[in-house]
Protein backbone atom coordinates (compact mmCIF):
# COMPACT_ATOMS: atom_id res chain seq x y z
CA UNK A 1 0.00 0.00 0.00
CA UNK A 2 1.34 3.40 -0.94
CA UNK A 3 2.02 6.04 1.65
CA UNK A 4 -0.61 8.16 -0.04
CA UNK A 5 -3.35 5.74 0.84
CA UNK A 6 -2.10 5.62 4.40
CA UNK A 7 -2.03 9.32 5.00
CA UNK A 8 -5.50 9.47 3.55
CA UNK A 9 -6.71 6.89 6.01
CA UNK A 10 -5.52 9.11 8.80
CA UNK A 11 -7.61 12.11 7.84
CA UNK A 12 -9.92 12.60 10.75
CA UNK A 13 -12.85 14.88 11.00
CA UNK A 14 -13.48 14.19 14.64
CA UNK A 15 -11.09 13.78 17.55
CA UNK A 16 -10.47 10.17 18.47
CA UNK A 17 -12.71 10.18 21.54
CA UNK A 18 -15.51 11.92 19.68
CA UNK A 19 -15.33 9.28 16.99
CA UNK A 20 -15.38 6.47 19.54
CA UNK A 21 -18.43 7.93 21.25
CA UNK A 22 -20.23 8.41 17.94
CA UNK A 23 -19.53 4.84 16.87
CA UNK A 24 -20.67 3.55 20.24
CA UNK A 25 -23.91 5.48 19.81
CA UNK A 26 -24.39 4.07 16.32
CA UNK A 27 -23.83 0.54 17.60
CA UNK A 28 -26.31 1.15 20.40
CA UNK A 29 -28.91 2.40 17.94
CA UNK A 30 -28.46 -0.64 15.71
CA UNK A 31 -28.25 -3.32 18.36
CA UNK A 32 -30.42 -2.17 21.26
CA UNK A 33 -33.74 -3.18 19.63
CA UNK A 34 -32.33 -6.60 18.72
CA UNK A 35 -31.08 -7.03 22.27
CA UNK A 36 -34.48 -6.04 23.58
CA UNK A 37 -36.15 -8.68 21.44
CA UNK A 38 -33.77 -11.38 22.70
CA UNK A 39 -33.99 -10.28 26.32
CA UNK A 40 -37.78 -10.16 26.26
CA UNK A 41 -38.00 -13.61 24.72
CA UNK A 42 -36.37 -15.02 27.86
CA UNK A 43 -38.57 -13.11 30.29
CA UNK A 44 -41.61 -14.49 32.04
CA UNK A 45 -44.94 -13.21 30.81
CA UNK A 46 -45.32 -11.09 33.93
CA UNK A 47 -41.88 -9.55 33.63
CA UNK A 48 -42.32 -8.73 29.94
CA UNK A 49 -45.34 -6.56 30.58
CA UNK A 50 -44.64 -5.12 34.02
CA UNK A 51 -44.84 -1.37 34.40
CA UNK A 52 -41.15 -0.87 35.12
CA UNK A 53 -39.23 -2.78 32.40
CA UNK A 54 -36.16 -4.74 33.50
CA UNK A 55 -32.90 -4.35 31.61
CA UNK A 56 -32.22 -8.09 31.53
CA UNK A 57 -34.38 -11.09 32.40
CA UNK A 58 -34.43 -11.45 36.18
CA UNK A 59 -35.66 -15.01 35.98
CA UNK A 60 -34.46 -16.24 32.58
CA UNK A 61 -36.80 -18.87 31.21
CA UNK A 62 -37.20 -20.90 28.07
CA UNK A 63 -40.94 -21.11 28.65
CA UNK A 64 -41.70 -18.80 25.73
CA UNK A 65 -39.87 -21.05 23.28
CA UNK A 66 -41.33 -24.19 24.80
CA UNK A 67 -44.73 -22.57 24.57
CA UNK A 68 -44.28 -22.11 20.83
CA UNK A 69 -43.58 -25.76 20.10
CA UNK A 70 -46.34 -26.88 22.42
CA UNK A 71 -48.93 -24.39 21.24
CA UNK A 72 -51.91 -25.24 19.10
CA UNK A 73 -50.39 -23.23 16.27
CA UNK A 74 -48.27 -25.16 13.77
CA UNK A 75 -45.09 -23.09 14.01
CA UNK A 76 -42.99 -25.76 12.37
CA UNK A 77 -45.36 -25.72 9.41
CA UNK A 78 -45.24 -21.92 9.22
CA UNK A 79 -41.48 -22.07 9.21
CA UNK A 80 -41.36 -24.75 6.52
CA UNK A 81 -43.92 -22.91 4.36
CA UNK A 82 -41.86 -19.75 4.49
CA UNK A 83 -38.51 -21.42 3.94
CA UNK A 84 -39.75 -23.54 1.03
CA UNK A 85 -41.60 -20.77 -0.78
CA UNK A 86 -38.76 -18.28 -0.37
CA UNK A 87 -36.07 -20.72 -1.47
CA UNK A 88 -38.10 -21.85 -4.46
CA UNK A 89 -38.68 -18.23 -5.40
CA UNK A 90 -34.97 -17.45 -5.25
CA UNK A 91 -34.07 -20.48 -7.36
CA UNK A 92 -36.78 -19.95 -9.98
CA UNK A 93 -36.19 -16.20 -10.22
CA UNK A 94 -32.46 -16.69 -10.76
CA UNK A 95 -32.98 -19.52 -13.23
CA UNK A 96 -35.09 -17.22 -15.40
CA UNK A 97 -33.22 -14.02 -14.69
CA UNK A 98 -29.71 -15.18 -15.48
CA UNK A 99 -30.27 -16.12 -19.15
CA UNK A 100 -32.51 -13.09 -19.58
CA UNK A 101 -29.88 -10.80 -18.11
CA UNK A 102 -27.22 -12.40 -20.27
CA UNK A 103 -29.29 -11.82 -23.37
CA UNK A 104 -29.89 -8.20 -22.41
CA UNK A 105 -26.26 -7.63 -21.62
CA UNK A 106 -24.65 -9.30 -24.62
CA UNK A 107 -27.35 -9.81 -27.19
CA UNK A 108 -27.92 -7.38 -30.03
CA UNK A 109 -31.56 -7.39 -30.92
CA UNK A 110 -34.39 -5.06 -31.69
CA UNK A 111 -35.81 -3.08 -28.76
CA UNK A 112 -33.04 -4.17 -26.44
CA UNK A 113 -32.78 -0.72 -24.86
CA UNK A 114 -36.50 -0.17 -24.25
CA UNK A 115 -36.73 -3.71 -22.95
CA UNK A 116 -34.06 -3.10 -20.31
CA UNK A 117 -35.68 0.12 -19.18
CA UNK A 118 -39.04 -1.60 -19.19
CA UNK A 119 -37.76 -4.14 -16.71
CA UNK A 120 -36.42 -1.39 -14.50
CA UNK A 121 -39.83 0.26 -14.58
CA UNK A 122 -41.59 -2.97 -13.71
CA UNK A 123 -39.38 -3.11 -10.68
CA UNK A 124 -40.96 0.15 -9.62
CA UNK A 125 -44.49 -1.15 -9.97
CA UNK A 126 -46.27 -0.92 -6.71
CA UNK A 127 -46.86 -4.37 -5.29
CA UNK A 128 -50.49 -3.50 -4.86
CA UNK A 129 -51.04 -2.80 -8.55
CA UNK A 130 -50.25 -6.45 -9.12
CA UNK A 131 -52.36 -7.61 -6.22
CA UNK A 132 -55.85 -7.60 -7.73
CA UNK A 133 -54.90 -9.08 -11.12
CA UNK A 134 -52.62 -11.66 -9.53
CA UNK A 135 -55.38 -12.67 -7.16
CA UNK A 136 -57.81 -13.19 -10.01
CA UNK A 137 -55.17 -14.96 -12.07
CA UNK A 138 -54.34 -17.37 -9.26
CA UNK A 139 -58.02 -17.89 -8.63
CA UNK A 140 -58.56 -18.94 -12.23
CA UNK A 141 -55.52 -21.21 -12.12
CA UNK A 142 -56.77 -22.72 -8.83
CA UNK A 143 -53.54 -21.74 -7.17
CA UNK A 144 -55.01 -19.66 -4.38
CA UNK A 145 -54.23 -20.98 -0.94
CA UNK A 146 -51.22 -22.98 -2.11
CA UNK A 147 -47.48 -22.63 -1.78
CA UNK A 148 -47.17 -22.80 -5.57
CA UNK A 149 -49.40 -19.74 -5.93
CA UNK A 150 -47.32 -17.93 -3.37
CA UNK A 151 -44.14 -18.74 -5.28
CA UNK A 152 -45.72 -17.34 -8.46
CA UNK A 153 -46.57 -14.14 -6.60
CA UNK A 154 -43.14 -13.75 -5.05
CA UNK A 155 -41.47 -14.47 -8.36
CA UNK A 156 -43.38 -11.80 -10.28
CA UNK A 157 -42.10 -9.31 -7.77
CA UNK A 158 -38.53 -10.60 -7.47
CA UNK A 159 -37.87 -11.29 -11.12
CA UNK A 160 -37.45 -7.75 -12.55
CA UNK A 161 -35.07 -6.89 -9.75
CA UNK A 162 -33.11 -10.08 -10.31
CA UNK A 163 -32.80 -9.40 -14.04
CA UNK A 164 -31.64 -5.88 -13.43
CA UNK A 165 -29.03 -6.89 -10.84
CA UNK A 166 -27.75 -9.82 -12.88
CA UNK A 167 -27.47 -7.63 -15.95
CA UNK A 168 -25.14 -5.22 -14.19
CA UNK A 169 -23.01 -8.10 -12.93
CA UNK A 170 -22.73 -9.61 -16.39
CA UNK A 171 -21.99 -6.18 -17.86
CA UNK A 172 -18.95 -6.05 -15.61
CA UNK A 173 -17.47 -9.27 -17.06
CA UNK A 174 -14.89 -8.33 -19.72
CA UNK A 175 -16.16 -9.38 -23.12
CA UNK A 176 -12.62 -10.46 -24.12
CA UNK A 177 -12.91 -13.48 -21.85
CA UNK A 178 -15.96 -14.62 -23.74
CA UNK A 179 -14.33 -14.00 -27.07
CA UNK A 180 -11.40 -16.15 -26.02
CA UNK A 181 -13.84 -18.90 -25.07
CA UNK A 182 -15.57 -18.60 -28.41
CA UNK A 183 -12.23 -19.04 -30.18
CA UNK A 184 -11.81 -22.22 -28.15
CA UNK A 185 -15.03 -23.47 -29.73
CA UNK A 186 -17.53 -22.87 -26.93
CA UNK A 187 -21.17 -22.33 -27.84
CA UNK A 188 -23.35 -19.55 -26.39
CA UNK A 189 -24.87 -21.73 -23.71
CA UNK A 190 -21.51 -23.22 -22.81
CA UNK A 191 -20.03 -19.75 -22.48
CA UNK A 192 -22.86 -18.71 -20.19
CA UNK A 193 -22.61 -21.82 -18.01
CA UNK A 194 -18.87 -22.44 -17.94
CA UNK A 195 -17.33 -19.00 -18.36
CA UNK A 196 -19.73 -16.26 -17.27
CA UNK A 197 -21.55 -18.02 -14.46
CA UNK A 198 -18.47 -18.83 -12.36
CA UNK A 199 -17.33 -15.22 -12.72
CA UNK A 200 -20.62 -13.72 -11.54
CA UNK A 201 -21.12 -16.20 -8.71
CA UNK A 202 -20.83 -13.54 -5.96
CA UNK A 203 -23.37 -11.49 -7.86
CA UNK A 204 -25.65 -14.47 -8.25
CA UNK A 205 -25.46 -15.17 -4.54
CA UNK A 206 -26.16 -11.54 -3.70
CA UNK A 207 -29.14 -11.36 -6.00
CA UNK A 208 -30.51 -14.64 -4.69
CA UNK A 209 -30.17 -13.40 -1.11
CA UNK A 210 -32.05 -10.24 -1.95
CA UNK A 211 -34.85 -12.08 -3.70
CA UNK A 212 -35.01 -14.48 -0.76
CA UNK A 213 -35.14 -11.64 1.77
CA UNK A 214 -37.72 -9.75 -0.25
CA UNK A 215 -39.94 -12.80 -0.29
CA UNK A 216 -39.39 -13.40 3.40
CA UNK A 217 -40.36 -9.79 4.10
CA UNK A 218 -43.44 -9.95 1.90
CA UNK A 219 -46.54 -9.80 4.02
CA UNK A 220 -49.23 -8.68 1.64
CA UNK A 221 -49.12 -11.69 -0.71
CA UNK A 222 -49.42 -14.42 1.91
CA UNK A 223 -52.13 -12.45 3.69
CA UNK A 224 -54.22 -12.23 0.56
CA UNK A 225 -53.42 -15.45 -1.32
CA UNK A 226 -53.38 -17.91 1.58
CA UNK A 227 -56.58 -18.56 3.46
CA UNK A 228 -55.94 -21.65 5.58
CA UNK A 229 -53.76 -21.03 8.59
CA UNK A 230 -51.74 -24.24 8.20
CA UNK A 231 -50.42 -23.03 4.82
CA UNK A 232 -49.50 -19.58 6.08
CA UNK A 233 -45.99 -18.12 6.19
CA UNK A 234 -44.29 -17.06 9.40
CA UNK A 235 -44.60 -13.27 8.99
CA UNK A 236 -48.27 -13.48 8.08
CA UNK A 237 -48.89 -15.98 10.85
CA UNK A 238 -47.34 -13.56 13.34
CA UNK A 239 -49.74 -10.85 12.24
CA UNK A 240 -52.75 -13.15 12.22
CA UNK A 241 -52.07 -14.77 15.57
CA UNK A 242 -51.21 -11.50 17.23
CA UNK A 243 -54.85 -10.62 17.49
CA UNK A 244 -55.47 -13.91 19.26
CA UNK A 245 -52.89 -15.84 21.19
CA UNK A 246 -50.25 -13.16 21.61
CA UNK A 247 -52.48 -10.26 22.52
CA UNK A 248 -50.63 -9.65 25.77
CA UNK A 249 -48.04 -12.39 25.63
CA UNK A 250 -45.12 -10.22 24.50
CA UNK A 251 -42.59 -12.77 25.72
CA UNK A 252 -44.06 -15.40 23.41
CA UNK A 253 -44.32 -12.84 20.62
CA UNK A 254 -40.65 -11.95 20.95
CA UNK A 255 -39.67 -15.63 21.04
CA UNK A 256 -41.59 -16.17 17.80
CA UNK A 257 -39.98 -13.03 16.37
CA UNK A 258 -36.52 -14.26 17.29
CA UNK A 259 -37.19 -17.53 15.48
CA UNK A 260 -38.47 -15.63 12.44
CA UNK A 261 -35.34 -13.50 12.40
CA UNK A 262 -32.79 -16.25 12.92
CA UNK A 263 -32.85 -17.87 9.44
CA UNK A 264 -32.67 -14.49 7.73
CA UNK A 265 -29.83 -13.39 9.98
CA UNK A 266 -27.91 -16.58 9.22
CA UNK A 267 -28.48 -16.28 5.48
CA UNK A 268 -27.48 -12.64 5.56
CA UNK A 269 -24.25 -13.07 7.46
CA UNK A 270 -23.29 -16.20 5.56
CA UNK A 271 -23.19 -14.23 2.32
CA UNK A 272 -22.40 -10.82 3.80
CA UNK A 273 -19.00 -10.60 2.17
CA UNK A 274 -20.29 -11.33 -1.27
CA UNK A 275 -23.22 -8.96 -0.70
CA UNK A 276 -20.78 -6.18 -0.01
CA UNK A 277 -18.77 -6.96 -3.12
CA UNK A 278 -21.83 -7.73 -5.21
CA UNK A 279 -23.79 -4.63 -4.29
CA UNK A 280 -20.85 -2.39 -4.97
CA UNK A 281 -20.29 -3.94 -8.37
CA UNK A 282 -23.97 -4.25 -9.19
CA UNK A 283 -25.87 -1.31 -7.84
CA UNK A 284 -23.18 1.26 -8.40
CA UNK A 285 -22.11 0.06 -11.83
CA UNK A 286 -25.72 -0.34 -12.84
CA UNK A 287 -26.29 3.37 -12.54
CA UNK B 1 -38.05 -13.58 -22.62
CA UNK B 2 -41.65 -14.27 -23.52
CA UNK B 3 -42.19 -15.80 -20.09
CA UNK B 4 -40.86 -12.64 -18.55
CA UNK B 5 -43.22 -10.52 -20.58
CA UNK B 6 -46.24 -12.57 -19.66
CA UNK B 7 -45.44 -12.90 -15.97
CA UNK B 8 -45.00 -9.19 -15.41
CA UNK B 9 -46.87 -7.71 -18.35
CA UNK B 10 -50.16 -9.48 -17.83
CA UNK B 11 -50.98 -8.02 -14.40
CA UNK B 12 -50.31 -4.51 -15.64
CA UNK B 13 -52.61 -4.77 -18.62
CA UNK B 14 -55.22 -6.46 -16.51
CA UNK B 15 -55.06 -3.65 -13.97
CA UNK B 16 -55.73 -1.13 -16.72
CA UNK B 17 -58.79 -3.10 -17.81
CA UNK B 18 -60.06 -3.54 -14.27
CA UNK B 19 -59.72 0.16 -13.54
CA UNK B 20 -62.44 0.99 -16.06
CA UNK B 21 -64.88 -1.51 -14.63
CA UNK B 22 -67.41 -1.61 -11.88
CA UNK B 23 -66.13 -4.81 -10.40
CA UNK B 24 -66.84 -6.09 -6.93
CA UNK B 25 -66.22 -9.71 -5.98
CA UNK B 26 -69.07 -9.55 -3.47
CA UNK B 27 -71.56 -8.40 -6.12
CA UNK B 28 -73.45 -11.07 -7.94
CA UNK B 29 -73.55 -8.81 -10.98
CA UNK B 30 -70.71 -9.40 -13.46
CA UNK B 31 -68.06 -6.79 -14.09
CA UNK B 32 -69.30 -3.97 -16.25
CA UNK B 33 -67.55 -1.23 -18.14
CA UNK B 34 -67.99 2.21 -16.58
CA UNK B 35 -65.27 4.17 -18.34
CA UNK B 36 -63.63 6.86 -16.27
CA UNK B 37 -66.10 6.79 -13.38
CA UNK B 38 -63.57 5.23 -11.01
CA UNK B 39 -61.18 8.03 -11.84
CA UNK B 40 -63.68 10.84 -11.27
CA UNK B 41 -64.60 9.30 -7.95
CA UNK B 42 -60.91 9.39 -7.08
CA UNK B 43 -60.59 13.16 -7.34
CA UNK B 44 -63.21 13.71 -4.64
CA UNK B 45 -62.09 10.94 -2.32
CA UNK B 46 -60.48 12.59 0.73
CA UNK B 47 -58.95 9.33 1.93
CA UNK B 48 -57.15 8.92 -1.38
CA UNK B 49 -55.59 12.37 -1.02
CA UNK B 50 -54.63 11.91 2.60
CA UNK B 51 -53.05 8.54 1.84
CA UNK B 52 -51.15 10.13 -1.03
CA UNK B 53 -49.77 12.75 1.36
CA UNK B 54 -48.98 10.10 3.96
CA UNK B 55 -47.11 8.05 1.36
CA UNK B 56 -45.06 11.08 0.37
CA UNK B 57 -44.19 12.01 3.96
CA UNK B 58 -43.43 8.43 4.90
CA UNK B 59 -41.26 7.73 1.88
CA UNK B 60 -39.38 10.99 1.43
CA UNK B 61 -38.99 11.60 5.17
CA UNK B 62 -37.65 8.14 5.95
CA UNK B 63 -35.37 7.96 2.93
CA UNK B 64 -33.85 11.40 3.50
CA UNK B 65 -33.15 10.85 7.17
CA UNK B 66 -31.88 7.31 6.67
CA UNK B 67 -29.58 8.44 3.86
CA UNK B 68 -28.21 11.19 6.07
CA UNK B 69 -27.56 8.84 9.00
CA UNK B 70 -26.02 6.29 6.64
CA UNK B 71 -23.73 8.98 5.24
CA UNK B 72 -22.62 10.10 8.69
CA UNK B 73 -21.90 6.49 9.68
CA UNK B 74 -19.94 5.89 6.49
CA UNK B 75 -17.80 8.99 7.13
CA UNK B 76 -17.45 8.06 10.76
CA UNK B 77 -16.06 4.60 10.08
CA UNK B 78 -14.00 5.59 7.06
CA UNK B 79 -10.63 5.55 8.78
CA UNK B 80 -11.15 2.31 10.68
CA UNK B 81 -8.92 -0.45 9.41
CA UNK B 82 -8.93 -4.23 9.15
CA UNK B 83 -10.88 -6.30 11.64
CA UNK B 84 -12.15 -3.26 13.49
CA UNK B 85 -13.89 -2.04 10.37
CA UNK B 86 -15.24 -5.47 9.51
CA UNK B 87 -16.58 -5.95 13.04
CA UNK B 88 -18.20 -2.52 13.24
CA UNK B 89 -19.64 -2.93 9.76
CA UNK B 90 -21.12 -6.36 10.51
CA UNK B 91 -22.74 -5.03 13.69
CA UNK B 92 -24.08 -1.92 12.00
CA UNK B 93 -25.61 -4.08 9.26
CA UNK B 94 -27.58 -6.22 11.73
CA UNK B 95 -30.92 -4.35 11.47
CA UNK B 96 -30.96 -5.18 7.77
CA UNK B 97 -31.38 -8.86 8.51
CA UNK B 98 -34.41 -8.40 10.75
CA UNK B 99 -37.63 -9.21 8.86
CA UNK B 100 -40.01 -6.26 8.47
CA UNK B 101 -42.81 -7.89 10.41
CA UNK B 102 -40.49 -8.53 13.30
CA UNK B 103 -39.28 -4.93 13.19
CA UNK B 104 -42.89 -3.84 13.34
CA UNK B 105 -43.77 -5.98 16.35
CA UNK B 106 -40.53 -5.20 18.12
CA UNK B 107 -41.10 -1.46 17.85
CA UNK B 108 -44.76 -1.86 18.64
CA UNK B 109 -43.70 -3.55 21.86
CA UNK B 110 -41.16 -0.83 22.60
CA UNK B 111 -43.81 1.83 21.98
CA UNK B 112 -46.43 0.41 24.39
CA UNK B 113 -47.98 2.91 26.75
CA UNK B 114 -47.26 1.07 29.96
CA UNK B 115 -44.10 -0.84 30.64
CA UNK B 116 -42.47 -0.06 27.31
CA UNK B 117 -38.77 0.59 27.22
CA UNK B 118 -39.01 3.83 25.23
CA UNK B 119 -41.46 5.46 27.61
CA UNK B 120 -39.53 4.19 30.63
CA UNK B 121 -36.26 5.67 29.37
CA UNK B 122 -37.82 9.00 28.39
CA UNK B 123 -39.58 9.23 31.76
CA UNK B 124 -36.37 8.46 33.60
CA UNK B 125 -34.56 11.16 31.63
CA UNK B 126 -37.36 13.58 32.44
CA UNK B 127 -38.08 14.29 28.77
CA UNK B 128 -41.75 13.41 29.11
CA UNK B 129 -44.01 13.82 32.13
CA UNK B 130 -46.21 10.81 31.53
CA UNK B 131 -46.20 7.75 29.27
CA UNK B 132 -46.95 8.63 25.66
CA UNK B 133 -49.34 6.59 23.53
CA UNK B 134 -47.05 6.62 20.50
CA UNK B 135 -49.04 4.53 18.07
CA UNK B 136 -52.52 5.58 19.19
CA UNK B 137 -51.92 9.25 18.59
CA UNK B 138 -52.89 10.53 15.17
CA UNK B 139 -49.97 12.96 14.95
CA UNK B 140 -47.30 10.74 16.51
CA UNK B 141 -48.14 7.42 14.86
CA UNK B 142 -46.64 8.14 11.44
CA UNK B 143 -43.33 9.54 12.79
CA UNK B 144 -43.17 6.59 15.19
CA UNK B 145 -43.44 4.11 12.32
CA UNK B 146 -40.88 6.13 10.38
CA UNK B 147 -38.36 5.68 13.19
CA UNK B 148 -38.72 1.92 12.89
CA UNK B 149 -38.48 2.22 9.12
CA UNK B 150 -35.34 4.35 9.29
CA UNK B 151 -33.83 1.82 11.64
CA UNK B 152 -34.10 -0.92 9.02
CA UNK B 153 -32.92 1.28 6.15
CA UNK B 154 -29.77 2.87 7.56
CA UNK B 155 -27.57 -0.23 7.02
CA UNK B 156 -28.27 -0.21 3.30
CA UNK B 157 -27.18 3.41 2.89
CA UNK B 158 -24.24 2.89 5.21
CA UNK B 159 -22.99 -0.05 3.16
CA UNK B 160 -23.34 1.56 -0.27
CA UNK B 161 -21.92 4.90 0.81
CA UNK B 162 -18.96 3.28 2.58
CA UNK B 163 -18.15 1.49 -0.64
CA UNK B 164 -18.50 4.65 -2.69
CA UNK B 165 -16.35 6.55 -0.21
CA UNK B 166 -13.58 3.98 -0.49
CA UNK B 167 -13.66 4.49 -4.25
CA UNK B 168 -12.86 8.22 -4.07
CA UNK B 169 -9.47 8.52 -5.79
CA UNK B 170 -6.62 8.94 -3.33
CA UNK B 171 -4.97 11.66 -5.44
CA UNK B 172 -7.98 13.92 -5.08
CA UNK B 173 -7.92 13.65 -1.31
CA UNK B 174 -4.17 14.24 -1.23
CA UNK B 175 -4.36 17.28 -3.45
CA UNK B 176 -7.09 18.71 -1.25
CA UNK B 177 -5.15 18.14 1.94
CA UNK B 178 -2.07 19.80 0.44
CA UNK B 179 -4.31 22.78 -0.24
CA UNK B 180 -5.17 22.61 3.46
CA UNK B 181 -8.81 21.88 2.93
CA UNK B 182 -10.56 21.77 6.30
CA UNK B 183 -12.27 18.57 7.36
CA UNK B 184 -15.77 19.79 6.62
CA UNK B 185 -14.97 21.49 3.35
CA UNK B 186 -13.17 18.26 2.43
CA UNK B 187 -16.38 16.33 3.04
CA UNK B 188 -18.70 18.78 1.34
CA UNK B 189 -16.66 19.85 -1.68
CA UNK B 190 -14.43 16.86 -2.31
CA UNK B 191 -16.15 13.72 -1.11
CA UNK B 192 -19.86 14.42 -1.56
CA UNK B 193 -19.67 15.01 -5.31
CA UNK B 194 -18.14 11.55 -5.67
CA UNK B 195 -20.97 10.07 -3.68
CA UNK B 196 -23.72 11.62 -5.78
CA UNK B 197 -24.49 8.69 -8.02
CA UNK B 198 -24.29 6.20 -5.14
CA UNK B 199 -26.68 8.39 -3.16
CA UNK B 200 -29.10 8.70 -6.06
CA UNK B 201 -29.13 5.01 -6.91
CA UNK B 202 -29.49 3.84 -3.32
CA UNK B 203 -32.23 6.34 -2.52
CA UNK B 204 -34.11 5.41 -5.70
CA UNK B 205 -34.08 1.76 -4.65
CA UNK B 206 -35.25 2.68 -1.17
CA UNK B 207 -37.98 5.02 -2.43
CA UNK B 208 -39.34 2.12 -4.46
CA UNK B 209 -39.32 -0.26 -1.55
CA UNK B 210 -40.82 2.37 0.78
CA UNK B 211 -43.69 3.25 -1.49
CA UNK B 212 -44.44 -0.47 -1.45
CA UNK B 213 -44.05 -0.86 2.27
CA UNK B 214 -47.02 -2.67 3.68
CA UNK B 215 -45.64 -4.97 6.36
CA UNK B 216 -44.37 -2.39 8.82
CA UNK B 217 -47.40 -0.12 8.69
CA UNK B 218 -49.94 -2.93 8.70
CA UNK B 219 -48.35 -4.80 11.59
CA UNK B 220 -47.93 -1.65 13.69
CA UNK B 221 -51.17 0.28 13.20
CA UNK B 222 -53.17 -1.23 10.32
CA UNK B 223 -53.31 2.32 8.96
CA UNK B 224 -54.88 3.84 12.05
CA UNK B 225 -55.72 5.61 14.25
CA UNK B 226 -58.36 6.89 11.88
CA UNK B 227 -56.59 7.14 8.54
CA UNK B 228 -53.52 8.87 9.99
CA UNK B 229 -51.06 6.19 8.89
CA UNK B 230 -52.95 4.93 5.85
CA UNK B 231 -50.62 5.04 2.86
CA UNK B 232 -51.62 4.13 -0.68
CA UNK B 233 -50.66 0.47 -0.25
CA UNK B 234 -52.74 0.16 2.89
CA UNK B 235 -55.68 1.94 1.28
CA UNK B 236 -55.63 -0.19 -1.84
CA UNK B 237 -55.32 -3.32 0.26
CA UNK B 238 -58.36 -2.30 2.30
CA UNK B 239 -60.36 -1.46 -0.81
CA UNK B 240 -59.48 -4.66 -2.59
CA UNK B 241 -59.49 -7.20 0.18
CA UNK B 242 -61.88 -5.84 2.75
CA UNK B 243 -64.44 -4.27 0.40
CA UNK B 244 -63.44 -6.41 -2.62
CA UNK B 245 -63.82 -3.31 -4.76
CA UNK B 246 -61.27 -4.39 -7.37
CA UNK B 247 -62.25 -1.80 -9.97
CA UNK B 248 -61.68 1.23 -7.80
CA UNK B 249 -58.55 -0.27 -6.23
CA UNK B 250 -57.11 -0.80 -9.70
CA UNK B 251 -57.84 2.80 -10.69
CA UNK B 252 -55.76 3.98 -7.76
CA UNK B 253 -53.05 1.57 -8.82
CA UNK B 254 -52.98 3.10 -12.30
CA UNK B 255 -52.75 6.68 -11.01
CA UNK B 256 -50.00 5.55 -8.73
CA UNK B 257 -48.18 3.95 -11.61
CA UNK B 258 -48.30 7.24 -13.52
CA UNK B 259 -46.86 9.11 -10.54
CA UNK B 260 -44.06 6.58 -10.22
CA UNK B 261 -43.25 6.78 -13.91
CA UNK B 262 -42.97 10.55 -13.62
CA UNK B 263 -40.76 10.17 -10.63
CA UNK B 264 -38.54 7.62 -12.35
CA UNK B 265 -38.19 9.86 -15.39
CA UNK B 266 -37.12 12.77 -13.20
CA UNK B 267 -34.66 10.51 -11.50
CA UNK B 268 -33.04 9.22 -14.64
CA UNK B 269 -32.60 12.80 -15.79
CA UNK B 270 -30.94 13.76 -12.53
CA UNK B 271 -28.65 10.79 -12.84
CA UNK B 272 -27.54 11.79 -16.32
CA UNK B 273 -26.79 15.36 -15.30
CA UNK B 274 -23.06 16.01 -14.94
Amino acid sequence: MSTGARSRRRTRWLPRTGQAVAIALALFWSLAPVYWMLATSFKTELEATQLEPTLWPLHPTLANYAGLSGSSLPFVAFFLNTAISCLLTAVIALAIATPAAYALSRGRFLLRGPFSYGILLFRMLPLVVMLAPLYLLLMMAHLLDSTAGLVVGFTTFGLPFAVWMMKSFIDAVPIEIEEAARVDGYGRLQILLKVVLPLVLPGLLTTATFVFMDAWNNLIYPLTFITSLSKQTLPAALVLTFTGQFKTDWGGMMAASTLTTLPLMIAFFAVQRSIVRGLVAGALAGA
Amino acid sequence: MAVLGVVIGYPVVYTLVLSTQQFNLLDTAPARFIGGANYTHLTTDPIFWSSLVNTAIYTLGSVTIAAFIGLVLALLTENLLGWRFRAVRALLLTPWAVPFVVVAFLFRYMYLQDGSVINAVLLRLGLIAQPVLWLNNATLALPAIMVANIWTMVPFFFLLLSAALAAVPTEVIEAASIDRAGTFSMIIYIKLPFLKSALLVSSLLMVISNVNDFAKIWAMTEGGPGYSTTTLVVYVYRLAFEDFNFGYASAIGVVWLMLLLGFAWLYLRMLRMP
